[in-house]
């Protein structure tokens, strides 16, 4: 291969004045081609059934019979569903609860993972990764045994500590949300560390080196290097994060399971539960757009400020 | 090292794509399999079938042990392979609504649990009618209710052949029991406890001599109220009645929380498992034969306290298929036959013997080794008689397609008053407003 | 990580780290061995008051139930084809398109980019049925092409190799390839290639992992035993009514176990191509 490579870079220098397209030209063909395969298996896969979503949201349809055009009727129902409302201010709220903390302490650790003080690296990195490896079987049953309704229950034990009275994690408002976030936090904060460790990763050394001889404290290195440099980075896990906790369905699925309870359900489970379990396609697809556009504009706006953090 | 990296890769893309390859050709020469085979079997339909080669598709859930039986039927049928396919119950009622929705991908035979017929004799059209293959000659083999809940409102259509059911019987702690100075004995203690009032005043008792609610989970309390009734959530012109029907169950199960009378758990749940060690309560009523299997896994140690009688005022059902046959199917008949052999009760007989699944057919109630069936978990009581005798006093029930958005809802508003403390009316009057909600939009 | 910043004393900061990471290790890895324990215990152990904390006697009874219920190691080498092959294909095309919309420049490549970002947004909770209906189209049903082809669209690989390529591929390398001659796939290949095999361990991992463990789409169209992969075998396990914690958690456990080699595996690249990294720097 080595051999290969070598031959060939020394035919090529000579041919570039023969070259038919300018340089401008051959590097956006280049482009094109290179960014085709996404878009061409897109189209296939992906838009069809995305365009299907849109028309089904102006549609009364089972799933079954014949489709019946119905307008806006969708969009009002789901519009006036005070739990549709419910179900978006709980997504806000796990989102806050369970996506803020992660990237936070995500940064933390792998800035830990990162420093050259420490030994076994290769077992911490292991570690902090492994709830993302656990299938969501097993997630759902620890889960359902550590928030245990009664006093005996694990976190309760904990909680008691701090001599709070037994929560009913299942049912109340704020123990629901509290247990999803938890769930959430915890199967994607090592996710998210392994991604920053790549990116603090591609931070080359002398530039700490050159730090420390100039005499920078810990903090200003975070600040003047570290941060900026990984802008890229952060920018796509917030973008990424906040999608993903607006689209937030297997872990409260878990952990509420098919009873859909109130205090638990997310805008993705409530239009899920629509669509199979009530066979209201329509009202379902009218919420997936609904909910859609909220993606899009709560996204702008995070990229936005994400955008500012370290300039 | 980086470009040996690179050639790692590489070849590791080739071994993959390689092994891809291998793999999709041989499924592909599988599905040509079968299809030379449907084509074959399609045009010489009318000739002498039992010579041609069929393939059945066969998706079924949870332990059956039909793998057995299919063994026994190729045998006496050489020229039928059945392909068992098995998963998990949600699972295979989403693929088989998302084949028939698609028009493809369905198999020859589809199992559905009886909380998903009604949503699938909704696209009754999508399946075949089993009366046009000689299912009104088998119906009388069946309980008439199981029957009827595959069947259409007037009759003419036929979704199913009944599997097994699931007859629900009252579950209770001898010591619990005994310590509140009941009889432990099935037959005595049913005598005792034979309406709901005695129940309720039983409650009282256990709660004064031991401090322990009657019941750790409301619902079941209420699933066993609610099942005494002819007529449950909707009639049959799909309007909502719960209001003149289940309203009384309701409150009589939050009356009995609200007193302390009835425990908290949610079923399924791990607490609710580790009570049936601990017997924190006294009876389980509205328990089916399978939660038989239940409970011994959570509480393999707690033999001998348990034991099982009649509910009061009359049993329900919980749970329990059919087979059934969709209209994708090349070959019916055939997979017609073999149902009918399946569910036949010399077979149902067998699956009762080999993996509990308790019989539609009551003439296998008659049959002396099943009579004989005790079980020494349950303090020796004779289980398949107190079952079969459930099973003859289950009345049919009109369930409706939106029975689950009305049983969710209600679940969820016991929970409220168990756990929370809600106000039941108030839950209530919620409860209503947000089923007819949802009803609205379909 | 590099020989040149050797820090003599055993600093506070140091003890913070140490602490931090063991605290963080144990919250994450508790569930790893709990799967564990289960999976050598009876069923009654883990709803029991308390659960079961240590390891029980029913390790082999338990594997053997499973063996005995589902194809385990067919669906296991079934999800091994098909991880490898879309974590593979993704590297690939996910690095390549992020390339170009690093470094090159073409008309509408903001829009483009911004459109890939957007099919993210949309939940793909209801596309089942019309991509059902596709594949049904294809005749891929009970095929592995099923899973493997529609797995090859990976926005967010996009994104990330593009942030990635864009903050550690310095243009005047790209520029100075250019200078001398490189074909644009070139400059890619012996350019940014070996600058970003950090990303590449990342995506893989991440990517693995995913096919590996997502069912949801596997589930639809796989409805063949024989092309099940581990995540829908494993939920034949699952009975209507009865569950047996036990044998479904020893499933489980043994199915994450090839995930963890794996994982070890890209490890060990992830580390071998930083110290190389840093002594080039």
């Amino acid at each position: 291969m080595a051999q290969v490579q070598t031959q060939e870079q020394r035919q090529i220098p000579p041919s570039k004045k023969k070259s038919f397209f300018s340089e401008k030209k051959k590097e956006a063909i280049s482009g094109y081609l290179y960014i085709s395969p996404f878009f061409i298996l897109f189209a296939i896969f992906g838009l069809f059934p995305i365009l299907f979503s849109f028309y089904l949201g102006f549609q009364k349809w089972n799933g079954l019979g014949a489709m019946e055009y119905v307008g806006f009727q969708n969009f009002k129902w789901i519009l006036t569903d005070p739990l549709f409302w419910k179900s978006l201010t709980n997504t806000l709220y796990m989102w806050v609860l369970g996506t803020i903390p992660q990237l936070i302490i995500g940064i933390i650790l792998a800035y830990a993972l990162n420093s050259t003080l420490i030994k076994a690296k290769s077992f911490f990195r292991v570690s902090i990764f492994m709830p993302y490896v656990t299938s969501t079987v097993a997630v759902a049953i620890v889960f359902g045994i550590m928030f245990n309704n009664q006093d005996f229950g694990l976190v309760n034990i904990i909680v008691g500590l701090f001599g709070v009275d037994t929560i009913s994690w299942g049912t109340t408002e704020w123990g629901v949300k509290v247990a999803i976030s938890t769930m959430v936090f915890w199967r994607w904060v090592g996710y998210n560390t392994i991604i920053y460790l790549a990116g603090l990763q591609g931070i080359p050394n002398d530039l700490y080196e050159a730090a420390t001889i100039d005499g920078a404290t810990i903090r200003q290195k975070i600040q003047y290097i570290t941060i900026p440099m990984l802008r890229p980075i952060i920018i796509l896990t917030v973008f990424t994060s906040t999608i993903g906790a607006l689209q937030l369905f297997t872990e409260p699925l878990i952990f509420i399971g098919r009873t859909y309870r109130e205090e638990g359900i997310t805008v993705v489970l409530y239009l899920y539960r629509e669509a199979f379990t009530n066979l209201a396609f329509g009202p379902a697809s009218a919420a997936a757009i609904i909910l859609f556009f909220i993606i899009i504009i709560i996204s702008s706006i995070n990229v936005f400020i994400a955008n500012r953090i370290g300039r | 090292m980086r470009k040996w990296l690179m050639l790692v890769v590489f070849s590791m893309l080739v071994v993959a794509l390689f092994a891809c390859s291998d793999d999709s050709s041989t499924s592909d020469d599988g599905s040509n399999d079968s299809d030379e085979s449907t084509s074959d079997s399609g045009s010489n339909d009318d000739e002498a079938s039992s010579e041609e080669a069929v393939t059945l598709d066969f998706s079924v859930f949870g332990s059956t042990g039909y793998d057995v039986l299919i063994e026994e039927y190729q045998e006496l049928n050489p020229n039928v392979t059945i392909n068992l396919n098995e998963g998990e119950m949600a699972d295979v009622h989403n693929n088989l609504f998302t084949a028939i929705s698609a028009g493809s991908g369905a198999p020859d035979i589809g199992m559905i649990e009886v909380s998903e017929v009604a949503k699938f004799m909704q696209a009754s059209d999508r399946f075949y009618n089993l009366n046009d293959y000689g299912a009104g000659d088998v119906a009388g083999n069946f309980l008439e209710w199981k029957w009827q809940q595959a069947q259409s409102v007037d009759g003419a259509f036929q979704l199913g052949l009944p599997t097994d059911i699931g007859p629900t019987t009252m579950f209770y702690r001898t010591d619990v029991i005994e310590a509140a100075g009941f009889p432990t004995d099935p037959e005595e203690l049913a005598a005792e406890i034979d309406t709901w009032d005695a129940y309720y005043e039983a409650a009282k008792t256990i709660k004064a001599e031991t401090g322990k609610p009657i019941a750790d989970a409301p619902e079941l309390v209420f699933n066993a109220l609610r099942d005494q009734n002819d007529q449950q959530y909707f009639n049959e012109e799909d309007e909502l009645i719960i209001e003149d029907t289940v309203k009384e169950a309701y409150d009589y199960t939050t009356k009995m929380i609200e007193e302390g009378l009835i425990g908290e758990n949610q079923l399924w749940t791990p607490e609710w498992g580790s009570a049936m060690v601990d017997g924190s309560y006294a009876t389980m009523p509205g328990a089916p034969g399978w939660m038989v299997a239940n409970v011994k896994g959570n509480a393999p140690d707690a033999g001998g306290k348990w034991s099982l009688t009649t509910i009061p005022e009359g049993a329900g059902n919980w749970g329990g298929s059919f087979l059934t046959i969709p209209k994708e199917s090349e070959q019916p008949q055939e997979a017609y036959d073999f149902i009918a052999w399946l569910t036949a009760p010399e077979q149902q007989l067998k699956s009762f013997h080999n993996n509990g699944l308790f019989p539609s057919a009551p003439s296998v109630y008659e049959d002396e080794e099943f009579l004989a069936t005790t079980d020494e978990y349950f303090s020796g009581a004779p289980t398949a008689k107190i079952f079969a005798d459930a099973a003859k006093s289950v009345k049919p029930v009109y369930m409706g397609v939106n029975y689950s958005i009305v049983n969710t809802a209600i679940t969820e508003a016991l929970a409220n008053v168990a756990s929370g403390g809600a106000d039941p009316q108030e839950e209530w009057e919620t409860l209503v407003k947000n089923i007819e909600t949802q009803l609205e939009r379909q | 990580m590099t020989k040149k910043n050797k820090p003599k004393k055993i600093s506070p900061a140091k003890m913070f780290v140490y602490i931090l990471l063991t605290i963080a290790s144990i919250l994450s890895i508790f569930p790893l061995y709990w799967m564990f324990v289960m999976a050598t215990n009876e069923n009654s152990a883990i709803n029991s008051v308390p659960p079961a904390f240590i390891p029980g006697a029913e390790l082999v009874t338990n594997f053997t139930n499973v063996i005995n219920t589902i194809d385990f190691f067919g669906a296991v080498w079934n999800s091994l084809i098909v991880s490898s092959v879309i974590t593979i294909g993704v590297l690939f095309l996910c690095s390549l398109a992020g390339f170009a919309f690093a470094k090159f420049n073409f008309k509408g490549k903001n829009i483009l980019f911004i459109a890939i970002l957007v099919t993210m947004m949309i939940p793909p909770q209801l596309g089942l049925i019309p991509q059902y209906i596709i594949i049904t189209k294809l005749d891929w049903l009970n095929d592995l092409k099923a899973i493997i082809v529609p797995g090859m669209i990976d926005a967010f690989g996009i994104f990330w190799m593009r942030q990635y390529i864009s903050s550690n591929v310095p243009d005047e390398l790209v520029d100075a390839a250019k200078m001398d001659g490189c074909t644009n796939f070139r400059v890619y290949w012996n350019i940014a290639v070996p600058v970003i095999i950090p990303a590449f361990a990342t995506l893989a991992i991440i990517k693995f992992m995913y096919v590996w463990n997502d069912f949801l789409w596997p589930l639809v169209v796989l409805r063949d035993q024989s092309s099940y992969t581990i995540q829908v075998a494993l939920r034949g396990l699952i009975d209507n009514y009865v569950r047996d914690n036990g044998m479904i958690l020893s499933g489980t456990f043994w199915a994450t176990v090839p995930l963890i080699i794996v994982f070890l595996l890209l490890n060990r690249l992830f580390i071998s191509s930083l110290t190389e990294g840093a002594v080039k720097s």
